[in-house]
């Protein structure tokens, strides 16, 4: 399909390009938001592939929370009325050298990998035996990243609650 | 405070729907909206709007120009000449000036409604007009005379050639009476030998008050005092025109005219 | 399209427009009328009349003439703004709300993508409001708006959770994500003889979590009595303070979109999207539209009716109803219509 391949190689442009402009962003929040379009290109790769679901979670979960908390993040912590959010670089050459290292890596195992190539499948459901999967096979580490998650919020709260106690007994002291 | 949640829940919803019920009512009650330019609300009786002066039944008796707080009306009065009857007011008033000027500045005025109640012949009042609106303050200032400029240079000039007749009269009354009184004092002064200093000082006395004369005919302030006989009539007429007004308002119209 | 009309994606591409411009259509008319008619119905509500001037009849050319006036207005971009994301950001809004049509089903022969994660995909899109909308508070570099901007991400993403527990609820009861199997599975009138099979009327449960899901969608669209990140009287319009002309415009438009977008979903959860209220009575694809809109529309009725009845809340009390209420409340309503599943 001409149409795929027009719409994967305008997407992985977008992924790499919101991805550099997020690295040589001077700007934090700039390079936020270079992220979220660069996570909105991997989610179109996905759809790419066949993956709906996938994409979907992806945006969901990526996109609509943990880019919001970044962002959040960035603004509460910093003086969120300016524009001027300025990133300094540090540590450039270890950086580079662990990078160029790591793109070596990846790189080699690309080419030297033996892909099983086959022809595209058309379009199927893929939520039902998704759900199958991880309520059947992949039962357990589906229970441990549930408890897990479980224990985050707890903790989340526990420190939360602690804290404000803290600060009422300070206040009444 | 309210503990119960099932309880405050409960109460929550329902202050909601309540709420949604008053709003949904009103959807459906008919707007109370007037669209203005096609649909105007009938001022009422007593509406204090633009002042308009029914200029045929005006005696220009000045008293609401002095009545105005922000002196916004004024006016200027000329005798009649003897020859020309004025014809009498709606009311029976006679009158007996030309009315050369009577403008009123709306821009000044401040709709106190006070030069309504003085007027003996009800001839200022204010009607039910309040789109009057202008792009130059000028454009507010209302002439009310009804008279052409020719008629009041043509009015004026037989009023100031009348005062000068009058005047002249009275100066040849007071020569005459001077000369009667010169004569009697010289007869005296021959008789008894006195000194004429008295009739020196008379002199500009009398020329003093031949000035008076004229400007009275032509000026707004002092007619009443020219012709004290007949202003002291319309004044009382007018006093009485005033007690007339408020009781008439009183009793005819509703009793909130009587306070706005 | 007409340079690829040789090609043999010039059928793809065609299908494609056809099935972006429809629901872009229905965004744009809809925007027109449901402006005009918030205003009339705020009117009305407080025993006016409203717009009554252009067009004629009760001002029907409003929304039009309004909107000639946007186009003429000038696009003001402030000096310290970040003009690339002050610029992006209503586009994205819009884009965020409008992507989402895709998966809605306007009538038994009409849906944009009949792709099976239909629900999930529109609450991810959606997600993207969001950011979008933080973007724009951001770029404005204006205190206001990123006040807005702030309350708004909060608000979304703590509103998202009963939103998306409430559709669970009734994804828990259909077995599909995809709308129109959603829909096709609540035909008939079966439900004490005489009541159309929509979810609302076949489970009890299911009522406590229309309301739930009712009052999200007031959250997540910004409506009263939710609407703190644009309350005009305190934040001056929140994060839409530094726009004017088009941009502005297109925020509006997205508000617009997204609201219209939330209460069909409502009306294809819950009350049968485009099927007849009287079963086989009224039926087929062109009255199916008819319902499915009408349903939509009675939705907005209602989130316009609600506005000019309650106040706005306060912050704490907006994140207290959230967090403390109403998420507790979709999540034991889930448990429970699943076990109502299980037993009958």
């Amino acid at each position: 399909m001409e149409l795929t391949t027009i719409l994967f190689y305008l997407f992985s442009a977008v992924t790499l390009g919101a991805a550099a402009v997020m690295v040589f962003s001077r700007n934090i929040v700039h390079s936020a938001f270079a992220l979220m379009f660069s996570l909105i290109g991997v989610a179109a790769l996905y759809v790419l592939l066949h993956a709906d679901f996938m994409a979907a979670t992806q945006l969901l979960v990526y996109v609509g929370g943990i880019l919001v908390l970044i962002l959040f993040g960035v603004m509460l912590t910093n003086q969120g009325h300016n524009t001027g959010f300025r990133a300094g670089s540090v540590n450039l050459l270890p950086a580079t050298l662990l990078s160029v290292t790591a793109a070596a890596v990846l790189i080699y195992a690309f080419v030297t990998a033996d892909w099983a190539i086959t022809d595209a499948e058309g379009l199927t459901e893929t939520v039902h035996p998704l759900g199958m999967m991880l309520m059947g096979d992949y039962l357990l580490p589906f229970i441990s990243a549930g408890v897990l998650l479980l224990i985050a919020i707890i903790g989340a709260i526990l420190i939360s609650t602690k804290l404000s106690d803290r600060s009422e007994n300070s206040s009444e002291i | 405070m309210l503990n119960n949640p099932i309880k405050e829940g409960w109460l929550t919803f329902k202050s909601i729907f309540t709420g949604m019920g008053i709003t949904f009512r009103h959807l459906f009650s008919p707007a109370v909206t007037l669209q203005y330019p096609e649909e105007r609300e009938i001022l009422p009786d007593g509406a204090r709007a633009k002042l308009f002066v029914n200029i045929d039944d005006c005696i220009g008796c000045n008293l609401c120009s002095r009545a105005c707080p922000v002196n916004c009306i004024d006016i200027e009065t000329v005798a009649a000449t003897a020859d020309t009857d004025l014809g009498k007011t709606s009311t029976g008033n006679p009158k007996r000036f030309w009315l050369t000027r009577f403008d009123i500045d709306m821009a000044k005025c401040m709709y106190c409604d006070l030069c309504v109640h003085p007027c003996p012949t009800n001839c200022i009042y204010m009607v039910p007009e309040y789109e009057y609106s202008e792009f130059d303050r000028t454009n507010l200032t209302y002439h009310f005379s009804n008279l052409t400029p020719e008629m009041i240079t043509d009015v004026k000039e037989k009023a100031e050639a009348e005062a000068e007749e009058k005047k002249r009269q009275r100066e040849e009354m007071m020569r005459e009476k001077a000369e009667l009184a010169r004569k009697k004092k010289e007869e005296e002064a021959k008789a008894d030998e006195m000194d004429p200093k008295g009739s020196v000082a008379d002199q500009p006395i009398k020329e003093d008050s031949g000035e008076n004369v004229k400007k009275s005919d032509t000026h707004s302030d002092s007619p009443q005092i020219q012709n004290k006989s007949t202003d002291e009539s319309t004044e009382t007429d007018s006093g009485s025109g005033i007690k007339n007004d408020s009781n008439k308002s009183g009793s005819d119209d509703h009793p909130e005219n009587n306070n706005s | 399209m007409g340079i690829f009309q040789m090609t043999a994606n010039s059928f793809a591409l065609t299908t494609i427009l056809v099935h972006a411009l429809f629901p872009l259509t229905i965004i744009l008319v809809y925007a027109l009328v449901a402006i005009w008619g918030e205003r009339k119905i705020a009117g009305f509500i407080q025993d006016r009349l409203g717009p009554m001037r252009v067009g004629g009849w009760h001002g029907w050319a409003q929304s039009i003439a309004d909107l000639l006036k946007l186009i003429q207005k000038e696009d003001i971009i402030p000096t310290d703004a970040s003009r690339f994301l002050f610029k992006f950001a209503p586009f994205m809004m819009f884009a965020a709300s409008y992507a989402a049509f895709a998966v809605i089903p306007f009538s038994s022969g009409y849906m944009g993508s009949s792709i099976n994660i239909g629900v999930f995909y529109l609450l991810a899109v959606t997600s993207l409001l969001t950011l979008s909308i933080i973007m724009a508070a951001w770029a404005s570099n204006n205190k206001w708006s990123l006040l807005g901007g702030m309350r708004s991400a909060a608000q979304m993403v703590s509103y998202e959770v009963p939103t998306i527990a409430t559709v669970l609820t009734v994804i828990v009861v259909s077995g599909s994500l995809n709308l129109m199997t959603v829909t096709e599975l609540q035909s008939g009138n079966d439900v004490l003889g005489f009541l159309p099979n929509w979810f609302i009327f076949q489970n009890p449960f299911l009522i406590v979590a229309f309301i739930i899901f009712f009052i999200s969608i007031l959250a997540e669209a910004h409506r009263v009595p939710f609407d703190l990140p644009e309350s005009e009287s305190e934040l001056v319009a929140g994060y839409q303070t530094e726009y004017s002309g088009m941009r502005w415009a297109m925020f509006m438009l997205a508000e617009y979109a997204d609201m219209l977008l939330l209460s069909l979903l409502g009306a294809t959860l819950f009350f049968g999207g485009w099927n007849s209220p009287f079963g086989d009575f009224m039926a087929g694809p062109v009255w199916g539209f008819f319902w499915f809109m009408l349903k939509g529309l009675l939705l907005v009725f209602v989130m316009m009716w609600i506005r000019w009845t309650l106040p706005r809340y306060r912050v704490d009390q907006l994140m207290h109803i959230c967090w403390s209420i109403l998420i507790p409340l979709s999540f034991i309503n889930l448990i429970l219509v699943a076990l109502w599943e299980l037993i009958f």
